[in-house]
């Protein structure tokens, strides 16, 4: 095999032994001139590959579609939220992008791999690391000799450290485990080698509001460190708190791909208002607000409109107390649930048959 | 890239380590029994009907070559080490897909191919710890009661028993990679080569019908006449490990284009 000595980004000779078609921190080299050194390289329109590229992604069960038809890019150096209910296709999408599952329709790159590629995919997975929903190990085995295994597969640089914050009694062999305890083992693995990209399938299930935490913080650090981190989970306030970005799969279809923030802010906020004395209802309310609900003195709603806008309506009252707050995206969630599908039922049934996707 | 090999070595050696106890436990019976009936044999002979030695391919049982030929060689090697075999066989992968032990074997940067490679080359263990120890067991067993077996014959009865254990091996990774269950693949490979055994066993008491054990692993691998002529049939065993080469590649196939 020819290597080529050098690779030429914005200028600078940055990278040695390169080939074609290789991908260099993100860069894919294309082409090359070999006429004289130092060689340059060319690479894809100088253009840095999202770590994630998902292209109309589709994976069909029989006449149930697992993912249908799903797009969208995960930014380098992001955290990603994959949101949504048990059996949605969070899992399938997952295991589409790991090789484990054979797309039906569509492709994804992965680190630049292209995931029908089986053996560019095999070699970009020295970079990536995985936390499966599902933990399996090798029962009989030692937290330890588990970790030596995965380190002669693809290194363990950051172990100690790792273990320092997550800390499962290595000595011990896994069929002792708790869920806690093998979960933080799976933390360990999956970012021990230092990849560039982590896949995590609901992270924290099984762990305790502490260690919860201690991952969130982790995540944060890793994130500001370069790292892309792609999660899925069902649960909300996780997605909230942690995540840059969020898109929310239903009955297999991508329903939203938001920043947390536009999420918030689209959604409106959470009003809490208590005024002296009861107030007459149309004096009170406007049309930016939603949902109302009066109790006695006491007002609830949901504002769509400007805050300043709102505290200037609110001035006009006797207020004793006013709490204004982001809303929960549990409440967004619903939303995007109770409107794509267009009846009251559909949340239920897609919930259904998205269970039996799960169990293939 | 060997941490699967190591892995699954590590795995194999407990349950050699029992078959090769369970092998010298009959042994010692055996050879303690062989000096006694030695004499009777013909008498005891007369009471079982001819195809019985013609299924277990039994002659010349009172010399020690016939009688370790017959009594552990055609049955407790030949089956049940070869059940054994289709047993592990058949474990390798299903179990590790239904477990999940797969998904997070295969988030590393090792292929398929390669996986099923060290799963199978780690059946190494079981092969050298079996076939030394029982090799072992059977020469000083004989010296103990005073008897001597040619130990070329001894060895050559071993090594040419590695092929056919192999195609057992792969049969189970066949049924392994295409049935989702581990239990089914194992019920599957091991009943197949069972009734393998007893096809080619049957076919040959009628030369008419000798043809149907053309299939069967056990055709090709003769311990009487290993034991007892010392014939040693190599394109047999050429045969043999042709069979284990296609199965493999038609088993690391399957597991490469099949959804985990």
């Amino acid at each position: 095999m020819t290597y080529y000595t050098c690779i030429k980004i914005d200028e600078e000779y940055l990278f040695s032994n390169v080939r074609p078609n290789q991908v260099v921190d993100s860069y894919i080299v294309i082409d090359y001139m070999t006429s004289a050194p130092p060689f340059e390289v060319v690479i894809a329109g100088g253009q840095r590959m999202p770590p994630i590229e998902i292209d109309d992604l589709t994976k069909r069960y029989g006449d149930l579609a697992a993912n249908d038809a799903v797009t969208f890019d995960i930014e380098s150096g992001e955290i990603f939220g994959y949101l949504g209910p048990n059996g949605a296709g969070k899992t399938t999408t997952i295991r589409l992008l790991l090789g484990l599952i054979k797309p039906t329709a569509g492709t994804a790159h992965v680190l630049g791999a292209n995931i029908r590629n089986r053996r560019a995919l095999t070699e970009a997975k020295a970079n990536i690391g995985y936390l499966p929903d599902t933990l399996g190990f090798e029962e009989r085995l030692t937290g330890n000799q588990i970790l030596d295994y995965f380190a002669r597969m693809r290194g363990d640089e950051r172990r100690e450290e790792l273990l320092d914050l997550f800390r499962p009694p290595l000595e011990k062999p896994v069929e002792t485990y708790s869920s806690g305890n093998k979960r933080m083992l799976g933390i360990v693995q999956a970012f021990m080698h230092d990849p560039d990209l982590v896949i995590m399938d609901e992270p924290t299930a099984g762990l305790d509001p502490l260690k919860q935490d201690r991952l969130h913080q982790f995540l944060e650090t890793e994130r500001n460190a370069g790292t892309t981190i792609f999660l899925s989970s069902h649960v909300l306030s996780e997605v909230q708190r942690i995540c840059d970005r969020v898109g929310i799969i239903r009955a297999g279809k991508l329903a939203a791909l938001e920043n947390v923030e536009n999420l918030l802010t689209r959604s409106g906020k959470d009003v809490w208002v208590r005024l002296d004395d009861p107030v007459e209802d149309a004096r009170f309310r406007t049309d930016d607000m939603i949902d109302v609900e009066v109790t006695d003195a006491t007002i609830q709603f949901t504002y769509t409109g400007d805050v300043k806008t709102l505290l200037a309506h609110l001035v006009q009252f006797e207020v004793a107390d006013v709490d204004i707050g982001d809303p929960q995206l549990d409440d967004i969630f619903k939303h995007y649930y109770g409107d794509e599908g267009g009846t009251e039922n559909a949340p239920a049934t897609g919930i259904e048959e998205d269970t039996t996707a799960e169990a293939e | 890239m060997t941490a699967i090999l190591r892995l699954e070595s590590r795995k194999r050696i407990r349950s050699s380590v029992v078959l090769v106890v369970v092998f010298a436990l009959l042994s010692a019976l055996y050879f303690s029994m062989f000096p006694s009936i030695e004499e009777d044999i013909e008498a005891l002979m007369e009471g079982f009907p001819d195809f019985f030695f013609d299924l277990f391919g039994i002659e010349a049982l009172h010399t020690i070559e016939g009688f370790i030929a017959a009594e552990i060689y055609s049955f407790f090697w030949v089956v049940l080490v070869g059940i054994y075999f289709s047993y592990v066989g058949a474990g390798l992968i299903a179990g590790d897909i239904r477990g999940r032990k797969m998904d997070l074997t295969l988030s590393n940067p090792v292929s398929r191919e390669s996986v099923v490679l060290q799963k199978v080359a780690g059946l190494w263990v079981p092969l050298v710890v079996l076939n030394v120890g029982v090799a072992v067991i059977v020469y000083v067993g004989a010296l103990v009661i005073g008897e001597h077996i040619n130990p070329v014959a001894i060895t050559m009865v071993h090594l040419l028993s590695v092929p056919y254990l192999l195609v057992c091996a792969t049969i189970g990774l066949v049924a392994s990679v295409v049935l989702d269950r581990a239990r089914s693949a194992r019920a599957t490979a091991l009943s197949l080569v069972f009734v393998l055994w007893l096809l080619d066993g049957v076919s040959q008491l009628d030369p008419e019908f000798e043809w149907a054990g053309v299939l069967s692993p056990s055709r090709y691998y003769d311990e009487t006449a290993i034991l007892v002529r010392e014939e040693y049939a190599y394109f047999d065993a050429v045969i043999l490990v042709g069979a284990f080469l296609v199965l493999l590649g038609v088993a690391t196939v399957v597991f490469t284009r099949r959804d985990i």
